[in-house]
């Protein structure tokens, strides 16, 4: 029963959280230099159009009246048209994220797979060589810049060296399209040169994503396990004579393994940060590169609109991460 | 039947892949996406090649120097008071569905324009209103225009038309089919629509009964793929992932790319100006004197030479040095002396305070900032401050076309939309354009005259004659920093053949092109 | 040992300090230390993408503008943004934290909820949002950063605040009539001070990473400023014959972020005693 408590005291603080995202994003958003109804109107338009196609679009109205026609909207789903296209920025963003919600993912599986065995290691092996060499790589990890890490990666392993594909999610249109997980989709559809192909184009954006997050990771891992190592339980079992190895086993990554969950949502974070810039990079047709096109072409409604969804799927993670927290940890339900 | 001979193709490529590999390919690179397919809502060189391939017009630019064609009509009629246009269409031509083309089509996608009030339509909108358009009978169509225009033809390869029937069924609420023409094609072009993701691009399949037919080789499919970088498209082409990318590249570039044999550069006279653009209303800019100075303060030289490597050539007006009614005047001089002088001359009646002069550039586009950068080198010399703030092209455009907004300069390309002077000199200069399009503020009761004489005359000669001498006016005024005149350089891979470039479009007109063996 | 003393002990902590101090030192003599100082607006045309060499240390870039120059230039300006934007986030983030965490209750739960919001996306997209709708400038940079930061040190503030205002010699101050001013300022505000100073540090790092990603998407300094992330994104194009062009300024940033980074774990080992035990 107190599971059920937390999750619904998260899911209660969800929309006003929500709420105040829109009101404070639109508003930053409004500031704009720009005239969107010019923009739509395009190049030739005499200014009569414009002012015809400001009343249309509703810019004539006061700025509370603006806000409060887009939350209606956004009640019902509704994120507004884009600029451009007039397409609906809903109908473009769930068409993105897929590609997105899949590099990160396997972004954040290499950071765990990297991160959480080296961070044991590195304390478990503390001050050696290896611990060493681990506390430099991760300092440095979380010092590059992602941006600048992926276009020297791309540099060399796919001009230079020829050994990856450029950039895209795949070369030729992908296997069919069922859930927009090409992962997934090539699995379903039994396409494995697709899946081959999918995963050769994932590697080094995805890897350029997890660094950073991998560097967190050990960070936090050997800290974790270290505080374990020398907590008073742990130095009573040595003295019982257990195996070290059991104890390793056991005790200590059971409880590191805790702290980790902890910091997914954290990550997770970072991750969605990361591949804004490593989209670009990359050409990975997301909602980094969205978010990037938008900010270049002025499209205020669809930066309003990635906002909110990556806010969304944000709380969302860490709505999860907490849920997940209360069945590993039971401490937290105390 | 009909649906019989689909099915056993796809079934056939089945059971074949080798046949469906050797179909021919072509993938091409684009600088920006493809997020619309309605022909009727945008009007810009980035995205033309979704309306080249899937739509026709009623006539069409080809070649280079551009020609105007007979495409889905034959032929026109202009009424003795110039007035009523009327155009003979071909009765052979099917769209896509199948649907032969009626003049009831070029109705609705004329009025369907006008009503967008977007891409072409807010040109037409001047000109002719809402409704004058009139299917005289099956195959053709009058137009009645609200006075006399000579730029009309040349804009008549904008009708781009739509299969009438297709497109109102998918109407929802009146919208003329605006949310379904997004995502799908109702036209009659060279290719037919087989995907479309906006994220990534579009796949064209030959449409095989097209009434301009074939020649012996053509590619069966093309494939335009948004890649945002470069970089990532140029090393794209040299791996072989891409068989032709979008012309204008930086010099560098096109430097690298002809070192790869693989990789062929197509080198062809172009007409996209690039030009500094002065606000002329608003002081210490309004002086003459003043303008004289900063347009001897730009280091052309430097910028042609080095910057862009001579690959272009110095365009003295704003009028393109290949296109008719340019007049034979030499282009101002790197000179800081003499610009000393001139600024001298201000000086000594407005007085030595002058205040920094703003310059916005286009961000992304190097060639802008790097031309910001030249200029305040060169008005550092004069002892001017200059203030240089990058914005992106739709908040840079959106201040440029109000006088408030308007930074002092701006540089920035103007291509060809259509192949007419006013195109460039009538658009930037004329104050019927201003301030949408004649950004500069400039004002001229003679240049103005001659302008609007040339838009009603069709006598050829006098046009010629009217353009130059105001084009020379404006010279003289110097209302603006012109700089040169681009060549194109097409990248394709070096198996690519017959691309017919034309500078409306591109290059982008897939039909004629093939892959040599 | 004194606080300095033990700081200059731990080796990574001292090799950041000293990054730190090379930058800072760098910066404010970039007109006397760089070769060619008039190179951050001067160009020479028929110099441009030259490799490394004796003249050009780290070669020259697309106006024959030597890249060492510049690069040392550039960190005026991260430098600049990165004390600003990080000094404002302080003084927004510690009152609000330093207020909620002592008086508690709706308004300080209002507090809290207000920097949830922003905490609710990646500092980064609303940076993107807000550098993008004020246009680009550096001085946007710094208020987007601004904006977006504080709430990480409300938080901090907040969590630790609410920790001392039960520990009696806070209950002590108030019995002796000490007003709430006083005990925040005086009593709780020095107790909280390591756990701000340690978070600065490392937050140092973190806003320039943004800060250079914001100029890499265009969203920063206009040219030519010689700003880090820019330079990158300028060189982009070039690469990868230019292969210096785009490295040193990339190298640059790391460095940096790095001298922070180390300073900030070096602080933490010795100004948070219970931290210290695990990271040995």
């Amino acid at each position: 029963m107190r599971r059920l408590e937390i999750i619904l005291s998260r899911l209660v603080w969800f929309i006003p959280t929500l709420f105040g995202l829109v009101f404070v994003v639109f508003f930053i958003s409004n500031v704009i230099p720009t005239d969107p109804a010019r923009i739509v109107a395009g190049e030739n338009a005499t200014e009569a159009q414009v002012q015809a196609l400001r009343a249309e679009m509703g810019l004539d109205q006061p700025i509370f009246v603006q806000f409060g026609r887009y939350v209606a909207d956004l009640a019902t789903g509704d994120l507004g048209k884009s600029l451009y296209t007039q397409r609906a920025i809903s109908e473009d963003l769930l068409h993105r994220l897929p590609a997105t919600l899949e590099l990160t993912t396997a972004a954040m599986i290499i950071a765990i797979g990297l991160g959480l065995p080296l961070g044991v290691i590195s304390a478990v092996k503390r001050n050696s060589l290896i611990d060493q060499v681990v506390r430099v790589l991760s300092v440095s990890g979380l010092a590059v810049a992602s941006f600048w890490l992926a276009m020297e990666l791309q540099m060399f392993f796919s001009t230079r060296l020829g050994w990856t594909p450029l950039n895209g999610r795949v070369a030729g249109w992908g296997p069919d399209e069922i859930t927009g997980f090409y992962v997934i989709d090539s699995i379903l559809s039994g396409d494995w040169a697709s899946l081959w192909d999918v995963l050769h184009h994932m590697l080094l954006p995805a890897i350029t994503l997890a660094l950073p997050a991998a560097a967190t990771l050990v960070r936090f891992t050997r800290a974790g396990v270290l505080e374990v190592i020398n907590s008073n339980f742990v130095l009573y079992e040595r003295a019982m004579g257990f195996p070290p190895a059991l104890i390793i086993w056991k005790y200590v990554l059971r409880n590191a393994l805790i702290s980790t969950v902890t910091q997914i949502g954290l990550i997770f974070g970072t991750l969605f940060a990361g591949a804004v810039v490593v989209e670009a990079v990359f050409d990975w047709p997301g909602l980094g590169t969205y978010a990037v096109q938008s900010i270049l072409q002025s499209d205020t409604k669809a930066i309003l609109g990635f906002s909110i969804i990556v806010g969304v799927v944000f709380i969302a993670v860490n709505l999860l991460v907490d849920i997940l927290h209360t069945f590993i940890d039971p401490r937290t339900l105390k | 039947m009909k649906h019989l001979v689909p099915l056993l193709c796809s079934a056939l490529a089945v059971m074949t892949p080798a046949l469906a590999q050797a179909q021919d390919r072509y993938v091409h690179a684009n600088n920006s996406a493809y997020d619309t397919l309605d022909p009727h809502t945008v009007r810009d060189v980035a995205r033309v090649a979704s309306r080249l391939n899937f739509y026709d017009g009623l006539y069409r630019w080809v070649d280079n120097p551009p020609q105007l064609v007979p495409w889905l009509a034959t032929d026109h009629t202009v009424s003795d008071d110039g007035l009523t246009w009327t155009f003979n269409l071909r009765d052979d031509v099917s769209f896509h569905d199948g649907t032969n083309m009626t003049a009831q089509d070029v109705v609705y996608s004329f009025e369907r324009l006008l009503e967008l009030k977007r891409g072409a339509g807010s040109l037409f909108l001047p000109m002719i209103d809402p409704g004058m358009t009139k299917a005289v009978d099956t195959y053709s169509v009058a137009f009645t225009l609200k006075e006399p225009s000579a730029i009309f033809a040349a804009l008549v390869p904008d009708i781009l038309v739509v299969n009438s029937s297709l497109v109102q069924e998918n109407e929802v609420d009146g919208d003329m089919g605006q949310a379904w023409m997004i995502d799908n094609v109702a036209g009659s072009g060279s290719y037919m629509l087989q995907r479309y993701d906006p994220a990534r691009g579009f796949i064209g399949e030959r449409f095989a009964d097209h009434f301009a037919g074939w020649g012996d080789k053509y590619f069966d499919e093309i494939e335009f793929r948004t890649v945002l970088e470069t970089n990532t498209r140029i090393q794209g082409l040299m791996r072989g992932d891409y068989q032709g990318l979008d012309g204008y590249l930086a010099p560098d570039q096109v430097a690298r790319l002809r070192e790869d044999d693989d990789v062929q550069i197509l080198e062809e006279e172009s007409m996209r100006v690039f030009h500094i653009a002065m606000h002329n209303g608003r002081a210490p800019l309004d002086d003459r004197n003043f303008r004289m100075a900063m347009v001897h303060a730009f280091d052309y030289d430097g910028y042609i030479n080095e910057i862009m490597q001579g690959t272009v050539a110095r365009n003295p007006t704003i009028l393109p040095g290949n296109l008719w009614g340019a007049p034979d005047v030499p282009g101002y001089d790197y000179d800081i002396e003499k610009a000393q002088e001139y600024l001298d001359a201000y000086k000594a009646e407005h007085g030595d305070d002058i205040r920094p002069i703003q310059i916005g550039t286009l961000a992304g586009f190097s060639e802008t900032e790097q031309a910001a950068a030249l200029m305040q080198n060169g008005l550092s010399q004069l002892g001017i401050e200059v203030e240089i703030e990058s914005s992106p092209w739709p908040v840079i455009s959106s201040n440029m076309q109000n006088p408030e907004t308007m930074p002092d300069m701006v540089p920035y390309w103007k291509s060809t939309y259509y192949v007419d002077p006013n195109n460039w000199v009538g658009e930037l200069y004329a104050s019927r354009y201003a301030p949408t399009r004649n950004v500069s503020d400039y004002h001229n009761d003679s240049v103005d005259e001659k302008l609007e004489k040339a838009l009603v005359s069709t006598d050829q000669g006098e046009r010629e004659q009217l353009y130059a001498d105001a084009t020379t006016q404006i010279y003289d005024d110097a209302a603006g920093i012109w700089i040169y005149n681009t060549k194109w350089f097409g990248p394709y891979a070096s198996n690519v053949k017959n691309v017919r470039f034309c500078p409306v479009g591109n290059g982008q007109d897939m039909r004629w092109a093939y892959l040599d063996d | 040992m004194s606080p300095l003393k033990r700081l200059l002990a731990d080796r990574a902590a001292s090799i950041g300090a000293a990054i730190i101090a090379g930058l800072i030192l760098v910066a404010i003599l970039a007109p006397w230390i760089a070769p060619y100082p008039e190179d951050v607006t001067a160009f020479h045309l028929s110099e441009r993408l030259q490799p490394p060499s004796g003249t050009h240390l780290f070669g020259t870039d697309r106006m024959g503008s030597d890249v060492f120059s510049r690069i040392l230039f550039g960190a005026r300006i991260t430098i600049t943004i990165a004390l600003i934007a990080v000094g404002v986030s302080v003084a927004i983030g510690v009152p609000i934290g330093l207020i909620a965490g002592y008086y508690g209750g709706f308004p300080g739960g209002f507090l809290m909820r207000t920097s949830d919001v922003f905490l609710a996306v990646p500092q980064i997209v609303l940076a993107i949002a807000i550098a993008q709708t004020l246009g680009p400038s550096v001085e946007n940079v710094i208020l987007a950063l601004s904006l977006t930061y504080w709430p990480f040190w409300a938080r901090l503030v907040y969590a630790e605040t609410r920790a001392l205002k039960s520990q009696t010699f806070i209950e002590a101050a108030l019995a002796l009539g000490a007003s709430d001013w006083r005990v925040m300022v005086l009593h709780i505000l020095p107790n909280t001070a390591s756990a701000i100073i340690v978070r600065t540090s490392i937050g140092m790092g973190a806003t320039i990473l943004t800060a250079a990603a914001l100029g890499f998407l265009g969203l920063g300094a206009p040219p030519p400023t010689p700003e880090w992330g820019r330079t990158i994104s300028e060189a982009r194009e070039y690469l990868p014959e230019a292969w210096w062009y785009a490295a040193a300024p990339g190298l640059a940033i790391f460095l940096v972020v790095m001298g922070f980074n180390l300073l900030g774990d070096g602080l933490r080992d010795i100004l948070d005693p219970k931290l210290r035990k695990g990271r040995r």
